[in-house]
């Protein structure tokens, strides 16, 4: 028995190409990152080490904070109206026979396209003249809102969209753990004449806290990396104000020949993604697990 | 134990080798897939010897449709030339491959072999780490070196790295008709300018169009105004500490654009426009006038993009502060095409890319290019032929023509001082926009960048 | 009564969202045969009184619809596909074979992975593709989706293969079955949802995938769906009608493709993903 599985060259032969790639990717560039964050390097010649230079300088900037700031919004978006939304409509679906089907489908059907292409949809959305959220605002009587190029309004409107492409998503991934719970319980408490509403929050909520706090993981994993979304809707403008850490590392990197203040940002980023996490763990994911079935 | 590390050892070894096959072979189907683009067909080797030349334009979209013809046909022609060659031409919006695509392909050292590109400073710091061929010999050999107007921006220690398109110079653009029905004169002094907007704004018109998501769109009017408070030759000091952005004079200039914010002259929402929407705010009569560079003329004199307003734009330049102090413009030729050193190493490419210039710059294209996209001609030209070629086009005829008043010329602020100093000031400039920062705040933020890239140089 | 009153609350509820969802793709979809902006700006909601249908000439020519969307379609697949097999593999080693302490090691190692933000990653991932010459091929998209995805991968498959129960494999073994063969034929089959799963999710985030595929190709010939159609955005940004065709062609074979597999596609995600 063992000798099968006990082969060391199969082991091996099985682990190598993970293992590879992943230390190609990951390990490596975190690596490489570390290094030239210490340099003064244009992405061409030659480069001297300049210390902690480049982290004392991002640290002084404003607007980097100001990014900073905004992965902020996208975590606490996220985790204080989406997660309540998903929660409240993964709810509704499981309590309805009629046109489940339909409406799984399509709350679905956001999270297949592509972020780029959302961007394109919404900011046709989002035009001032053209564009239909101003025109139903009209019909209430309410004034223009210029949506991207207003810094109240930018990064909302990015929050929204961003929203709207995944919160589908994630409401099937609840609703699946909705209708995984074991009916018995449910008719349990409705003998003992607990309320929908009551049974809902004393019994469905408690139970599909583990599969919530994997909804949370992604959508904070998801609020570190979002960068795409807001490259092609606002480039980060208006003046910045819709930056976060990645779009800033690209604008003072790349478009400024300095990769060496740029790889100091990558740094602070895996540093900052880091920390989050493992509060996130300690704090109350540790906590939410304990509730077993 | 010990068999076992020799056995992972060897293992090792082979499983390396194994995958570094398996990369290469994926390679392979990698473009194996591509058959279906033209691409992989001349990488076949046959006795006239096909070879591809790729080619980065920035003639993208509608209102740049002249300027692709043009380029369209001088590659047709460079194709039926050389034998072998196919141009392979790849086109990307201007902005776009100026800041990210060009830039991230240079620290790569793989540039097109003939692209879009920005002489100063841009095509120079390519040029000092030898990824742009100097073409001074090819022009010799064409025996055209001499005439061009200026490649002061295209040149390093007696070497060319480029050669512009065309030249440009900005100012406004405005509704004839209106100026006419409203009794307004062309302004002689910034005060004049003031009322003229201050009458337009009360009569429920946009005095100044405008689209700022690219910062240098709203730039180039506080460009101009900073060369009337601080100077034309200011903007050449930023870079070697001669001058500093939070001069007083400087900052003045940033108040009166703070100004005009200020007082609603400019769009709403300007922040979160696209540069090719600025025009439309003239074409639908939303607005009167608009600061752009000369080449926005071909839009005007397209009947199809100007609909209703057609021919009826004229063009002045922003008048000084004081009546008689000489106007002072914007002129330069800083946009056009470099060739990648590679390349010009490659005998046959070389061929091509003398071809390409030969059928490119020639009195005859920047004609073309005059008449059907409005770009004043790169190269010396017998005044007599342009004044014939702009013959009927009003909005030509005047540009031309005020660029004879003109006393102070210089470079845009963005062919003068570094890239990091450029995305200081396009931030600055855009929270002054959106009123989260001062004039004062953006010389002094603009200030602490230019120093930092002083330092380092 | 009251119940049925209830049921119906339920349902408005859902269908307004389900209006949220839809209401953007019939704007989009009824724009798109609109004439120029204008006639989208009066009469934003309606259906248009005339259709230009030569919008969608104009936007399939403009757009190069066709060769970007292909370029994503095949590259996403085999990335997934890579991803898959790399990853069932490591998987299978970490958690079936009889090596336990390393293979813990290892695993904690891979799950270090999930800390470490992609994006973050971009700069230093350049100059790796820079040095192997793979920028402006597509390796420089294949490459890096496949790894990305790895410790995800590992992670999902490894909880579910860990779940499938030992005396099967035993059998296995008596059958005469060495590791790769337990692994192909006893251990792949069963753990056939949870491949679904992240096969699933994978693909759609390589499909998706912008910022990569933006700054690690220049060249028109591989460029993906995402970063062409964001390209067409900025060309042709003051046409909304043509843009909206644009979307059309873009969204229409996703859509397609969703409506043939989407029981599949749920069901998938789910059934492998919430037990792991």
């Amino acid at each position: 028995m063992n000798q099968a599985l006990r082969n060391p060259l199969t082991y091996f032969l099985f682990l190598l190409p993970a293992l590879v790639l992943f230390i190609a990717f990951f390990i490596y560039p975190v690596i490489v990152a570390i290094y030239y964050s210490f340099t003064n390097w244009n992405g061409f010649a030659n480069y001297k080490f300049i210390g902690f230079d480049n982290y004392i300088r991002v640290m002084s900037k404003a607007d980097f904070w100001a990014s900073v700031k905004n992965n902020g919004f996208f975590i606490l978006f996220s985790c204080f109206i989406q997660v309540p939304l998903i929660i409240f409509f993964s709810l509704l679906i499981s309590n309805v026979k009629r046109l489940r089907g339909l409406y799984k489908t399509a709350v679905f059907m956001p999270s297949v396209m592509s972020t780029a292409v959302i961007g394109i949809l919404w900011g046709f959305i989002y035009d001032p003249d053209v564009g239909l959220l101003n025109k139903i605002l009209g019909v209430f009587g309410i004034d223009p809102i210029m949506w991207l190029s207003d810094e109240k309004w930018a990064m909302i409107a990015i929050l929204i969209t961003n929203a709207w492409q995944w919160t589908g998503f994630y409401i099937v991934m609840v609703l699946a753990a909705i209708l995984s719970i074991p009916k018995e319980l449910d008719e349990a408490a409705m003998i003992d004449g607990a309320t929908g509403i009551q049974r809902a929050l004393k019994i469905t909520v408690p139970l599909i806290m583990p599969i919530v706090s994997v909804v949370i993981m992604l959508s904070i994993a998801g609020a570190m990396k979002a960068a795409d979304i807001i490259i092609v809707m606002t480039k980060g403008g208006p003046a910045g104000s819709t930056d976060v850490m990645t779009t800033y590392m690209m604008k003072h990197s790349i478009a400024s020949f300095k990769y060496g203040y740029g790889y100091s940002i990558s740094v602070l980023i895996f540093i900052f993604t880091l920390l989050i996490t493992l509060a996130y763990q300690f704090l109350i994911a540790r906590r939410a697990e304990r509730i077993e079935y | 134990m010990k068999k076992g590390l020799v056995l992972l050892t060897t293992l090792l070894f082979i499983a390396t080798t194994a995958l570094t096959g398996c990369g290469g072979g994926a390679k392979e189907s990698g473009s194996s897939n591509g058959t279906t683009t033209p691409q992989t067909e001349t990488k076949t080797e046959t006795s006239s010897e096909p070879f591809e030349l790729k080619l980065r334009h920035t003639q993208v979209g509608e209102s740049k449709k002249n300027r692709f013809n043009i380029l369209q046909d001088v590659v047709k022609t460079t194709e039926g030339e050389i034998a072998g060659l196919s141009v392979k031409l790849d086109g990307v919006e201007s902005e776009v491959n100026r800041k990210e695509k060009l830039r991230a392909e240079m620290t790569n050292g793989d540039p097109p072999d003939i692209f879009d590109a920005f002489g100063s400073p841009d095509v120079k710091l390519y040029a000092e780490n030898g990824l742009v061929a100097d073409i001074a010999p090819i022009l010799d050999e064409l025996g055209i070196k001499d005439q061009f107007l200026s490649h002061t921006q295209w040149e390093k220690d007696g070497k060319i790295y480029g050669l512009p398109v065309g030249a440009s110079i900005e100012g406004y653009f405005y509704n004839k008709e209106y100026f006419e029905k409203n009794k307004i004169e062309i302004p002689k002094t910034l005060a004049e300018l003031d009322a003229i907007a201050e009458k337009v704004k009360k009569d429920g018109k946009i005095p100044f169009a405008i689209a700022s998501k690219d910062a240098w769109v709203p730039l180039m009017t506080t460009n101009n105004l900073w060369t009337y408070y601080a100077g034309a030759d200011v903007t050449k000091g930023f870079a070697k500490g001669e001058s500093k952005w939070n001069d007083p004079k400087m900052i003045e200039a940033f108040a009166k654009h703070a100004d005009w914010l200020k007082k609603g002259y400019f769009k709403q929402g300007e922040l979160g426009l696209e540069y090719a929407t600025q025009r439309n705010q003239i074409i639908n009569e939303e607005a009167i006038m608009m600061y752009d560079g000369s080449w926005a003329t071909s839009v005007f004199a397209d009947k199809a993009q100007s609909g209703k307003m057609h021919g009826k734009v004229g063009f002045f330049m922003m008048p000084p502060l004081n009546a008689g102090d000489g106007y002072s413009i914007m002129f330069d030729s800083n946009n056009g095409y470099a060739f990648s050193q590679k390349a010009i190493d490659d005998p046959k490419k070389r061929e091509a890319i003398k071809a390409f210039i030969k059928n490119l710059y020639n009195e005859e294209m920047q004609l073309r290019g005059l008449k059907e996209d409005g770009v004043i001609p790169s190269m010396k030209i017998e005044q007599a032929k342009l004044n014939e070629t702009v013959k009927g086009n009003d909005l030509l005829e005047a540009i031309l023509a005020q660029m004879g008043d003109v006393k102070y010329t210089w470079p845009a602020f963005d062919a003068l001082v570094q890239a990091d100093v450029n995305t200081a000031l396009s931030q600055q400039i855009q929270k002054m926009i959106s009123g989260q920062a001062t004039p004062q705040q953006v010389g002094d933020e603009v200030q602490k960048v230019q120093d930092e890239a002083n330092a380092a140089q | 009564m009251v119940k049925l009153l209830k049921k119906s609350v339920n349902h408005i509820f859902l269908l307004g969202y389900l209006l949220i969802i839809l209401f953007p793709f019939l704007f989009v979809l009824f724009s798109s045969v609109k004439t120029d902006n204008g006639a989208i700006s009066s009469n934003p909601f309606g259906i248009p009184t005339e259709f230009a249908w030569d919008n969608y000439v104009k936007a399939w020519v403009n757009a190069n619809i066709g060769g970007y969307f292909w370029n994503s379609l095949w590259i996403s697949t085999v990335a997934t596909i890579a991803t898959l097999i790399i990853g069932s593999l490591a998987s299978f080693a970490i958690t079936r074979m009889r090596y336990n302490k390393l293979s813990f090691v290892t695993f904690q190692f891979i799950l270090l992975g999930l800390l470490i933000p992609g994006n973050a990653l971009l700069l230093p991932i350049y100059g790796i593709l820079k040095q192997l010459d793979w920028l402006n091929t597509p390796m420089a998209l294949l490459l890096p989706y496949t790894a990305s995805a790895i410790p995800f991968t590992v992670i999902i498959l490894a909880a579910f293969m860990r779940s499938i129960p030992s005396e099967i494999e035993e059998a296995a073994v008596i059958d005469g079955l060495r590791a790769p063969g337990i692994f192909t034929r006893v251990v792949m089959p069963l753990s056939v949802p949870a491949l679904v799963t992240v096969f699933i999710v994978n693909f759609m985030s390589n499909w998706n995938e912008f910022l990569l595929a933006n700054y690690f190709l220049s060249d028109d010939t591989w460029r993906t769906l995402p970063v062409g159609m964001v390209g067409f955005r900025d060309a042709y940004n003051t046409n909304y009608a043509q843009m909206s065709a644009g979307i059309v062609y873009s969204v229409v074979p996703v859509m397609v493709i969703y409506a043939f597999l989407q029981e599949k596609i749920i069901e998938g995600l789910t059934a492998g993903g919430v037990k792991g």
